[in-house]
This record gives C-alpha cells, structure tokens and sequence, in this order.
C-alpha cells in the first residue's frame, strides 16, 4: 500500500539536463517542485575528482553512471517478426541514472538543429515532389520553426559553456564558422577549443576538397566561465576522459554543476534521490493527471505523490516507457499504422574510417570532449542536391579524439593479430599515428521502427519491459554509402600508411557495441493529436497537465546529437507554463 | 611529470622571492574566475578542490577533510604570496604529480593580482 503524501503543484520525474531547467525555472516562478531521481545523488566533489574519476574499469567497462540493467532494461528486436529479447548488458546506448542523468557523462556536443529537420516532409515534398520520400517513411513536420527555438538555444548555449564559432550572426557568413548553420543572434558563449593535430589535418584536407571545417560547438569551457545564472566553470583540461565520465575540473556543461544546484537552494525545490516513478496516475475522466506512484528502491517503501503537473523528464527512452506503462495516449500499431506512443522511434547511422599515419605523434590521450572538426555539406547544406543520391536527411563528417581510453583505445591496421606478442606490439606501434574521420548520420522514422511494451519480460518492479523494435533501412544505406565515399576520398588524400576505409552500416542493426546515446522519438511533438503524442509545447494532447520533455519528442533524428534542441525546448516548455499555463491551465494547443 | 622540471625546495623558496607585490585585489577577484569552480573562499567548505579560507600561513595538504594528493602532501609547501605565486604559475611542475586540474596561470602580473585578492577575501 502506497503512502500518500502531501501534493505540490509539479512533480519533475528525472533530474537531468530537462528536469533541472524545467525544476529551477518552476521553483522560481514560485511553483512548489519535487523532482523524483532513479539514481543516487552524486557531486563532482565527492564523485568526480581526480584521481578516481579516472577509471576506465568502473565508468566504461561496469557502467558507473548508467541505468541498472538488473532493475530494468529493454528487449530488442529488428523487426515485427523477430521475438525481442532482453538487453542484459548495456551496448548501444547508455542511459544515465545519478543526478544529472545523461549530462554527466556526456561530451557535449552541442548543436542548433534547423528548419530541415522542423519542416522535413514539407521541405523534401516541395522540392523533390510527394513520391521522394517512400511510403514506410513516417517522417513529419515537428510543429515547429528554428526562429521560435532561437532564443532558447541561445539561452541553453550560454547556460552550459557552449565553446565554438559562430558561422552566420543574424545572416552574416562569419569565417571560421559553420558557414551552413541557421542565422544566430550573437557569437558562442565561449571561443572554441584549441584544435588537435588529427582535427587539423582532417580540417586540411576536407579544406582541399572545397568542404567547409569547423569547428564543433561544444560544451566544455574553452576558458574559466561564468554562466548569466552565476554557475561557475572551470577551464577544460584536455584530460581524454570526458564521455562516459564526470568531469574533475567543473568544465563540462552539465546539469548538476548549473542548474540543479540553483533549484537546491531554491526552498520552493526538493530533490528525492533512489525514488523510481512507477506510474504516472490518471484522473478518472481520463483528461489529467493527478500526480505519480514511486518506489523507494534503496528499501521497497512505495509512495503516491499527488501534484498539479507531471512533468516526464527521464531519458527519452524511459519517458516513452512510462506513458505505456500508465496508459497516456493511445499506444502506437505498427500494422494498423494507429494510435501514437511508441511511434517513430529513431536511432542514428554512420560510417568510420581509421587512418594510420606514419611518423605522427597525435597525443590521444590530450583531447576534450569535442576536440572536433566537423564539416556540414552534407547535412545542413540544402544546396546538396539529394535527388540523384536518393536520400532523405543528412551526415555530418568529422575527426578528432574524444575519450581514447588508455585501455580500451588500441587501433591496429587490418590484419594485424588479435592478441598476443604480435598484437602487443602492433598496440605500441599504432597508438600514436592512428586517426579517425567519422561521420554521423539521420535516421528518418519509419513505420516498423517503434517501441511497445514487451509481452514476455518484465523488469524488478513487475512491470513489462520496454521493446525496441529497429533496423536500418534502404535510406540509411544510402545515406551510409554516400558518407563513406567521402570519408574514404578525404582519407585517401592524406596518403596514410595503412587505411582501414569506411563503410556503410548495412548490416541489420546490433544492440551489442556501443554506437549512440542518441535515441529519439516515441512521445512525439506534432501539431495534431491524430499523428502526434505531444504539441508543440510538449504538453500532452490527452492530459494538459502532462508536459513529456527530451528526445523521445522528436519526431525523426537528425545527424547531430539531440542535446542542443532538448536543453532549448526544456527552456521553451518552461516559459510556456511559466508564462501562460500556470495563468490559464489547459490545453495550449487546440486539439 | 613534464621532463624533469621537479623543482627542489630550495630553488621554489628562492622564486618565492620573486613574487610581486603590486597586485590588485579588484583585478584579482576576475582572475579568481579560473579559480572559483573549484575552490571556495568560505571555512569548510570544500568542492573539487579544497577551502581557500585562511590559506595563508598554512601548510599544503593540510585542510583535515579534503582528500589531498599525496604529492602535495609530501611537499612541504607553506603557502605564502611566494610559494602561491609560483605553484599558480605552473603547479604541475612545482609540485609533479599534484591533482589540481589547472594548466596555470603565466602572466605575472595577473598572479599579483589574484593573490592580493585572495589576501583579501580568503582570510
């Protein structure tokens, strides 16, 4: 039996990135917030200081950081034919589970995305024509334009240390920048980070094939920070273990060194650690909800707290799980193509390719989290004509280091023996000329790529598991072999003494090595309750006092990591409710 | 370690000669930016790094409740405007092995100023 606890007006489930901008925001336009976290409280005092930060074993091999798989994980599956089965150890993604969720071991790639992907199938069917896009491929507007999100991003870069080079303030082309990237209103928070040689080299070649590098925007403070809320950053250090780690110099963007500690102080917030939400609770017309069931996973205690809002702001994939599990909105059919929760689930594709370059000395080791150079032409640049390529979407391409691990990073040349004497010295031989140029690219919706709740397993709560059912279709092939072309053109130009060449992913889709933390989709924003979970303000199209916020509202994945639009639309949502909400509760959006 | 630039004690305690003595505490409390996501000015409280409160006069490594490389703890620092102002400039080869994350501080002049700030504000 649950003990009912007194109610507050917003119970904040999840206390990353969203949950703590929507959390501090709230508190201080005066709401009383409680924000409910899976994970325990972990501070970069205590947690992250050298030397224990440094540890390879407990934060990438035994996932320190990340969802318990023991307490619940997903099954997964390619297709509808294929019987799911349960992810038991974590690989292609990884979901964090302390205070300050995914943005502790994030790198902090940050990145505006734009009207392309806001107006995906209207743009694609103007210029290429209805028949283009294939009839599997769900994609859809998002119900929303770059220039409403603008001054959100803006507000979220400078909230989180963003370092990089503005490429277009209002209209004007800025050299050194991203000479493809939406009009901004003002530079980047910080100048960006010192390049890397294997960045300059790949800068250097993409250069001469008439591409334009940049470099990545990313949130790890360039130089000693001071954000307008008064949060303090420290300079980035280039220590090599940014993903996957907390940071040991307080310079990564990151919620629990901004906002999360400014809701803290705030007598309006209360933060409950080991508090895992069970169920978000309906009223008995079905219209809102009046708050959340949770359980104390340090001893089992089991409790109901009642709230004038809900605000799901866990990891996307766990915000999807939780609105089938209490029965929000109508749970998406993949065969019948009806009913929206689960629908559109996207991950991304890519294509790698390792250069070994004799006689270099690239320090590895010495790289921040985005140490990156990166170049657009194939992903923002509308000017790349699609239509002989036959693809929807884009790739970015890059290279630099990001976390080689002292133990894990071993590059080899092809052939090169898998273990022993030979191997040894290969690793010795190899470790400092070896480089890479990757490319991350979209993955656009498609009919039979969804999430329900698995039939069969069930997590340590007795509830069903979350099933992922994903594969890569014809336009991500296309899309990967079009990226390793030019991955491959580019490398070959930098003569490397052995190459290993890229190559699309056209394998069916594995859930074992690590790929990306970027899964989107399944709640998502619209501008119809018919096709979509969520409007444009997040809110549920079924419970206005629902708002589901993170990457499970995109309606496809672009090929840039998801962080830059979800810290915006966390920024967004909280002025919508602050501003206009709270003074008139319901629907934002006309159904 | 960078290639052997362990400094022996008595050359820091000759350097610390040269620290300067016209620094600027207003100036100084900007610089104390770089300083500030990890160390606080307040008695007992220690973040990534230790309190800075009454750091003057005290030996390195001795805050009871921070967890101190052991480098530094062998180092047999007492923190004075000289010792500060050398170890800012590079602590990595003041004391090799130290944990403070801190590519160090050159201009001379910006160290005057941090450290008369600090005279200031951490005592």
């Amino acid at each position: 039996m649950a003990t009912k606890l007194k109610e507050v007006d917003v119970v904040v489930v999840g206390l990353g990135w969203t949950g703590g901008i929507l959390g501090k925001e709230l508190a201080e336009a005066g709401l009383k917030v409680v924000a409910l976290e899976r994970g325990a409280m972990r501070t970069p005092a205590k947690d992250y200081a050298v030397p224990f930060i440094r540890d390879e074993l407990r934060y990438v091999v035994r996932h320190d950081l990340m969802q318990n798989t023991a307490r619940d994980t997903l099954t997964i599956r390619n297709n509808p034919s294929q019987e799911a089965l349960p992810m038991r150890r974590l690989g292609s993604f990884l979901p964090g589970e302390v205070v300050g969720g995914s943005g502790v071991h994030w790198s902090g790639h940050t990145w505006r995305w734009t009207d392309m992907e806001f107006k995906v199938r209207s743009m694609y069917e103007e210029r290429y024509g209805k028949n283009f896009i294939p009839a599997d491929m769900t994609i859809q507007d998002w119900g929303i334009t770059y220039a409403e999100l603008e001054p959100y991003y803006d507000k979220f870069e400078y909230t989180a240390a963003v370092s990089g080079k503005a490429g277009n303030i209002k209209g004007q082309i800025q050299p050194g920048g991203n000479p493809f990237e939406a009009p901004r209103a003002r530079e980047y928070a910080l100048p960006p980070l010192r390049t890397i040689l294997s960045s300059e080299l790949f800068a250097e070649a993409a250069r001469n094939k008439g591409y334009h590098p940049f470099p990545r925007p990313t949130a790890n403070a360039s130089q000693a920070y001071t954000n307008p809320d008064g949060s303090v950053f420290g300079a980035c250090q280039y220590c090599g273990h940014c993903q996957r780690f907390g940071c040991e110099a307080n310079a990564k963007g990151s919620a629990q060194i901004t906002v999360i500690p400014i809701a803290m102080r705030n007598p309006n917030f209360e933060l409950r650690t080991n508090s895992w939400v069970t169920k978000v609770l309906k009223d008995s017309d079905g219209k809102r909800v009046t708050g959340v069931t949770y359980t104390n996973v340090l001893n089992g205690e089991e409790f109901e707290q009642p709230a004038g809002m809900v605000l799901l702001c866990a990891y996307a994939i766990n915000n999807v799980h939780l609105m089938l599990l209490s029965g929000i909105g109508a749970p998406y059919d993949p065969v019948a193509q009806t009913g929206v929760i689960g629908k559109n689930y996207c991950y991304q594709t890519g294509a790698s390719a390792t250069l070994f370059l004799e006689g270099r000395h690239f320090n590895p080791f010495m790289s921040a989290g985005g140490s990156n150079v990166t170049v657009d032409d194939f992903n923002i640049n509308w000017d790349f004509d699609r239509g002989p390529h036959g693809f929807v979407g884009g790739y970015n391409v890059g290279s630099g280091f990001n976390s080689p691990l002292p133990i894990g990073y071993r590059p080899v040349p092809r052939g090169t023996p898998q273990w022993g004497k030979a191997w040894k010295a290969a690793t010795a031989k190899w470790y400092q000329t070896a480089m890479n140029i990757n490319a991350s690219g979209a993955v656009m919706a498609n009919r039979y790529n969804y999430y329900d709740l698995d039939p069969t397993y069930r997590n340590a709560f007795g509830q069903p598991l979350m099933r992922m059912t994903f594969d890569y279709k014809t336009n991500e092939h296309k899309m990967g072999e079009h990226a390793a072309k030019v991955i491959n053109e580019i490398a070959r130009s930098m003569n490397p003494t052995h190459l290993t060449e890229a190559a699309a992913r056209t394998q069916p889709w594995t859930v074992v090595p690590y790929q990306s933390t970027h899964n989107t989709g399944g709640t998502i924003m619209g501008t119809n309750p018919r096709d979509s979970a969520l409007n444009k303000y997040l809110q549920s199209w079924d419970c206005h006092n629902l708002f589901v916020v993170g990457a499970n509202v995109f309606p496809h994945n672009a090929s840039y990591n998801p962080t830059g639009p979800v810290g915006a639309l966390a920024y967004w949502t909280a002025d919508a409710i602050k501003n206009r909400y709270v003074k008139s509760p319901g629907p934002l959006v006309p159904a | 370690m960078r290639g052997g630039k362990l400094i022996p004690v008595a050359a820091l305690v000759l350097a610390a000669g040269a620290a300067r003595a016209d620094g600027d505490a207003a100036r100084g409390e900007k610089r104390f930016v770089e300083c500030a996501a990890c160390h606080s000015l307040q008695r007992g409280v220690n973040d990534i790094g230790p309190t800075l409160y009454g750091i003057f006069g005290r030996k390195a490594g001795e805050v009871g409740d921070y967890r101190y490389s052991p480098a530094l703890k062998r180092s047999g620092i007492v923190w004075t405007e000289g010792t500060l102002d050398t170890f800012i400039a590079d602590s990595q080869a003041t004391v090799p092995a130290n944990r403070m994350p801190y590519a160090g501080m050159p201009n001379a002049a910006d160290r005057a100023d941090l450290i008369a700030y600090l005279q200031k504000a951490a005592q």
